[in-house]
């Protein structure tokens, strides 16, 4: 809740208005039967121009309710999408300050979640807390007073009534509350299974499990009809308990009025507001209580909110100029260990590489090579050791000149939607048309781009969708090459490539970017067997390092990775 | 309005079967209506009965006969009344409330049922998050609109036609005054929900642009990390952020205003009929105190004559969500079935050839991918497909398995027919592992014996072990009774390929297609699994769709597409004497020396 007071203060005009907008809307509500009273009283007196002079200010106060109402409205909108739209921001402001462990730690579907759905429910409980909630303490409150000035004997009826009443809310909505977390949960099964299907039809289908699946189906499913059936039974039991409640005490109230009549009879005149003013609080209560359960969820919204901006980004850069590194990388003794892991990823990992010699990565899934390469332009710090660019220990760069210095082509990284070129001047804002084409022509990318009918204009879909495995792969390496870093490092980068544009690429680098380092990753021996040094990694340690010649004739583990991918014995081809 | 027929179709056919619950439903509404329309005026007797009893009691001749019995009585009535009210709706929501979660629930598991009877092309040509949409908003938004809205549609339309009858009992010219502004509202109500429904779509619109961007951008998070674009990314948050703050404001006081609107105009009705209705008193013909009388009367009603007009249009928005949630669905029920022979033949096997004859194939008209594909094969052989993407080799998997037919052409195992095969049979002797393992919730050993859920732990065990899986499940905490969900990717890609082959294991194919797994996966995992396919293809009939041919040197055919024909054919060592293009893309794989 505490997240919300600033935003509330910056738009506290807003939320004046639309609060002295509700008030007059409760005047208005509570004065109406009064006037109404007035003009009976003159009906009967036959007093024709009091009735006229009432009966004006009863459409004078109609129209100032709808007035009320639709200012009311408008400001309430103003105000919460105001509080959306700026908490939003801060939102998403604030997750792009995040390292590569604070996107880790929330999960970047989670962290989406938190700034549409999550955002959503503020912004509706802001609109309906200006728009409804501020009134219901109002009627509650008037009608409670007007209740007991009316009738101040009875003013036990009116406390077993609210006792009886509160009561009955709580438990339902307890018994609710925790029906619709199943009723959840349930719905989720529900999903599951039915995504599940989606995504497997054909293993259903060629299995002949279609008649299974529909009995895993409906169990889930049946008791997700018998929870809201509950759920529908405890509000068929509530509202005519509460009208119930509400009339018996009415009843009551009367009878006790008949039983004193003789001493009060002017109060057999005032049953009839005595009724309308506790069916308001009746009102009032139930409102009250449907407030509640839906500012439940928005207070865990707000929670979850909350969590992601008090998250401080794990990471800070140094300050300082800019500054230009050169391209070796020395890796010195680095141990390393994914925050929530018990085990490290990397154990004492040394190495150096030369600027503008290719560094070669290779080891089983899961054996490092990745966390390794992440480590180069500072995405994680490592636990002990040292990682240097250009002689300098990474922490001592300032962030933009580490992200200058080190191009990292991810084996899925995809280009925004926008067109090509949008992507390309978003890495290198000076990007003439040459330059763009220069870079596409390393990563082959050049023939089918501008094959395409707008060329480097072409549009980029969500996803990149609109281009093949292979062309997205080609597309990121442009993107990769084209401000010239001093470290290119291609982390699977080419799985989708075929051996003979791998080999185009590798060689267009050698040329035309002769003093960038390249690192590769790869599960291909193809890949990186010109590599200047090829790194062999096996469960977090650097097991072998050498040229492809030396390896082969001396490491058992990236022998054995070999002999899985070397041509069958016997007669080559031509 | 054409949605309106379909959607009137639709719950037509889900809410037939409760035709007596609604029927029930609705004369305990009127029961309860009538009750709540006629305990006031228990409470108007009993508080003229006390007005009496007083004027008695004041006169001491007669304070004697002063007593309170009637009184009470009327009491007693005014609360049995609401006890009728009470009971009479607690039945009728019950009732309400079963038949919308009994109904919803067979709609559920209908739209279930039906999504396992269509055809797969269906599902290749819907993506799956538009079909799921089915099952999370539609259904959803079903659900809701029965559940609230019925009964409040119900009880707007018994009270609506309660108030009318009471005021045309009292006094016709009054009702028709009370009634006089109701166009007025309606037209006012239509034009706010006009405006409402075109910013409220405009506001979808643009929340759907914002929320595709965050998706996007916070997704591909770690790109913008390394490539230092956080400022952009803020920037073109910032243009999406701000255009929905416009937008959303205009649908939500459009959307708003309509309540305060109708209330207000309540209210202006109230007191149009206080101004008629002291006029009639005034200058009518009726004595001052029945006309009083009927003005109070009136004006309680003009009260509650807009509740139900209020209530209607309140729910409009749900209503339209169900109506076009019920077209959605009713599309997907439209869809045909597969086809099924009529008697179709019995299949035990294949005992000698499976020939795909000329078999032509497009997935859509006029876009033909296979253009006469001959391919025979003996039993126990296997032959490998082999070609670049989009040359058709996964296609001739989705005719082996009758996912599609052929356009011409034919495919038979022994002379017959597939399309003359009992198609469950057909499936139990065909066996696929894909390139994508899907695995389902539950544990290791329900998904192992997924083809046969009744198989006992032995046959799961030898399964897992010809499938070369076996060492790493009894290495889990749990064993084969460790939980596979989807969400948790616990196991990598490998591991869930070796568990798919097991499944197939178990289930004994004689015709076996298997999809090679493509990327994610290393080299020596592949070359694991490899050693589980072999295990598998033993003693059967085999297609093997390669990516890397590492895996097909010991087919005994290896048949090579492009464009949807078959441009070589023969074993390894013929096909490399060939050079033509599987020796090209042979030498572009491997490493050599």
């Amino acid at each position: 809740m505490k997240v919300l007071i600033p935003y509330l203060k910056r738009y506290w005009v807003n939320a004046t208005v639309a609060t002295v907008a509700v008030l007059v809307l409760v005047f208005a509500t509570l004065w109406q039967p009064r006037l109404l009273q007035t003009v009976m009283e003159a009906i009967m007196a036959n007093d024709k121009s009091t009735v006229w002079q009432d009966g004006l200010w009863l459409i004078a106060l109609a129209v100032i309710g709808i007035i009320a109402g639709i200012i009311n409205t408008v400001y309430s909108a103003k105000l919460a999408l105001g509080v959306a739209t700026d908490l939003r921001a801060d939102l998403y402001q604030h997750v792009q300050k995040f390292a590569y462990a604070d996107i880790e730690t929330f999960s970047a579907s989670n962290l989406v979640v938190r700034m549409t759905n999550d955002i959503q429910q503020v912004q509706g409980v802001v609109m309906a807390t200006f728009q409804q909630v501020t009134r219901i303490p109002f009627l509650f409150l008037g009608g409670l007073i007007l209740a007991l000035i009316t009738m101040p004997q009875q003013w036990w009826v009116i406390l077993i009534m609210l006792v009886i009443i509160v009561a009955v809310a709580i438990v339902a909505f307890k018994q609710l509350s925790r029906l619709f977390g199943r009723t959840q949960q349930l719905i989720e099964n529900v999903n599951t299974v039915a995504r599940e299907n989606l995504m497997g039809i054909r293993v259903v289908k060629s299995f002949v499990q279609e008649d299974n699946q529909i009995a895993t189906f409906a169990k889930p499913s049946d008791e997700l009809r018998d929870v809201t059936t509950r759920i529908g039974e405890v509000f068929a039991v509530l509202m005519p308990a509460f009208f119930l409640t509400a009339n018996i005490a009415i009843a009551v109230a009367v009878y006790l009025v008949g039983q004193e009549a003789t001493l009060h009879p002017t109060y057999i005149a005032a049953i009839s507001s005595f009724t309308s003013y506790l069916s308001q609080i009746l009102f009032a209560v139930i409102n009250g209580s449907f407030m509640m359960t839906f500012a439940t969820r928005a207070f865990i919204s707000l929670k979850r909110i909350n969590e992601v901006l008090d998250h401080a980004p794990s990471m800070t850069f140094a300050e300082g100029p800019e500054r230009e590194v050169a391209g070796n990388i020395t890796f010195d003794h680095v141990t390393f260990t994914y925050p929530g892991d018990d085990k490290p990823t990397l154990q004492d990992v040394s190495f150096t590489i030369a600027a503008g010699d290719m560094l070669g990565i290779v080891g089983a899934t899961g054996s490092g090579k990745t966390t390794l390469a992440q480590l180069i332009p500072r995405l994680f710090d490592p636990d002990s050791g040292r990682v240097l660019i250009g002689g300098v220990d990474v922490r001592d760069l300032p962030e933009k000149t580490i992200r200058d210095a080190v191009a990292f082509v991810l084996q899925r990284s995809t280009l925004f939607s926008g067109t090509i070129a949008d992507n390309l001047k978003q890495v290198q804002p000076e990007a003439t048309s040459a330059t763009m084409r220069r870079a596409a022509e390393i990563a082959q990318a050049a023939e089918f781009i501008e094959r395409l009918p707008e060329a480097y204009n072409a549009p980029v879909e969500e996803r990149s969708a609109n281009f093949s495995g292979g062309q997205k792969q080609r597309l990121a390496i442009t993107r990769g090459v084209i401000a010239n870093p001093e470290i290119l490092i291609l982390d699977d980068a080419t799985s989708a490539l075929d051996a003979e544009s791998e080999k185009l690429v590798q060689e267009a680098l050698d040329r035309d970017l002769k003093h960038t380092t390249t690192v590769v990753i790869a599960e291909k021996i193809s890949s990186i067997i010109r590599a200047d040094q090829i790194l062999v990694m096996d469960e977090g340690r650097v097991v072998g390092a050498g040229t492809h010649r030396e390896l082969v004739a001396n490491n058992t583990i990236y022998q054995e990775i070999y002999q899985t991918q070397k041509a069958k014995e016997g007669r080559l081809p031509a | 309005m054409k949605d309106l027929k379909i959607a009137g179709r639709y719950y037509w056919h889900y809410l037939k079967p409760y035709g007596w619950g609604f029927l029930f439903t609705a004369i305990l509404i009127g029961i309860s209506t009538a009750c709540v329309v006629i305990a006031p005026t228990y409470l108007g007797r009993a508080i003229s009965e006390l007005t009496e009893y007083l004027k008695l009691w004041s006169n001491p001749a007669t304070r004697g006969g002063a007593n309170l019995a009637d009184f009470h009585g009327t009491l007693i009535a005014y609360v049995l009344f609401y006890f009728g009210d009470a009971s009479s709706l607690l039945i009728a929501s019950w009732l309400l409330a079963k038949i919308t979660a009994y109904s919803t629930g067979t709609m559920r598991i209908g739209l279930f049922r039906k999504m396992q009877r269509m055809r797969v092309q269906y599902f290749d040509q819907h993506s799956d998050g538009d079909i799921l949409a089915r099952y999370t908003s539609d259904l959803d938004n079903i659900f809701n609109a029965l559940n609230q809205a019925l009964i409040d549609v119900f009880l707007a339309i018994a009270q609506l036609i309660g108030i009318l009858i009471m005021m045309f009992n009292q006094n016709v010219t009054l009702a028709w005054i009370t009634m006089a502004t109701t166009p007025v509202a309606l037209g006012l109500a239509a034009f706010v929900m006009h405006k409402a429904a075109a910013a409220v779509d405009q506001q979808q619109t643009d929340v759907g642009a914002l929320n595709g961007y965050i998706n996007e951008q916070v997704t591909g998070q770690k790109v913008i990390i390394t490539n230092g674009l956080q400022k952009d990314s803020v920037a073109g948050f910032q243009v999406h952020n701000q255009t929905v703050r416009k937008t959303a404001e205009r649908g939500q006081i459009w959307s708003g205003i309509l309540s305060p609107l109708l209330s207000g105009l309540s209210l202006l009705n109230t007191a149009i009929v206080i101004f008629a209705g002291s006029w009639l008193a005034l200058n009518g013909q009726m004595s001052t105190g029945a006309a009083l009388a009927l003005v109070v009367v009136f004006v309680n009603y003009a009260q509650q004559y807009y509740q139900p007009i209020i209530t209607l249009t309140s729910l409009y928005g749900m209503i339209q969500l169900a109506i076009t949630g019920a077209r959605r669905i009713d599309e997907v029920r439209s869809q045909p079935d597969e086809v099924r022979p009529v008697n179709g033949k019995a299949i035990n096997g294949i005992k000698s050839e499976l020939k795909i004859d000329d078999v032509r194939f497009s997935y859509l008209p006029g876009k033909e991918i296979l253009h006469g594909v001959t391919i025979d094969v003996q039993k126990g052989e296997m032959v490998a497909l082999v070609g670049p993407t989009g040359s058709g080799k996964t296609t001739v998997m989705n005719l082996l398995n009758r996912f599609y037919d052929v356009d011409s052409g034919q495919i038979t195992i022994d002379g017959v027919d597939l399309r003359d095969l009992d198609l469950t049979q057909l499936r139990q002797t065909v066996g696929i592992v894909l390139q994508d393992p899907q695995l389902f919730t539950g544990t290791i050993a329900d998904n192992i014996r997924f083809g046969e859920p009744t198989a006992g732990m032995d046959r799961v065990i030898d399964a897992a072990k010809q499938a070369n899986i076996h060492d790493f499940i009894i290495s889990l905490p749990d064993g084969y009774d460790t939980k596979v969900s989807d969400e948790q990717n616990i196991f990598s890609a490998g591991q869930k390929q070796l568990m798919s082959i097991a499944r197939t294991i178990l289930t004994d194919p004689r015709l076996l297609i298997l999809d090679e797994a493509t990327s994610n996966v290393d080299t020596v995992t592949e070359a694991k699994i490899q050693k589980a396919m072999d295990n598998v293809i033993q003693g059967r009939t085999s297609f093997v769709i390669a990516h890397r041919l590492k895996t097909i040197l010991n087919a005994d055919r290896i048949v090579v597409l492009q464009h949807g024909r078959i441009i070589e054919q023969g074993s390894h060592q013929e096909l490399l004497d060939e050079h033509g293009f599987y020796a090209k893309l042979y030498r572009n794989q491997m490493v050599f020396d």
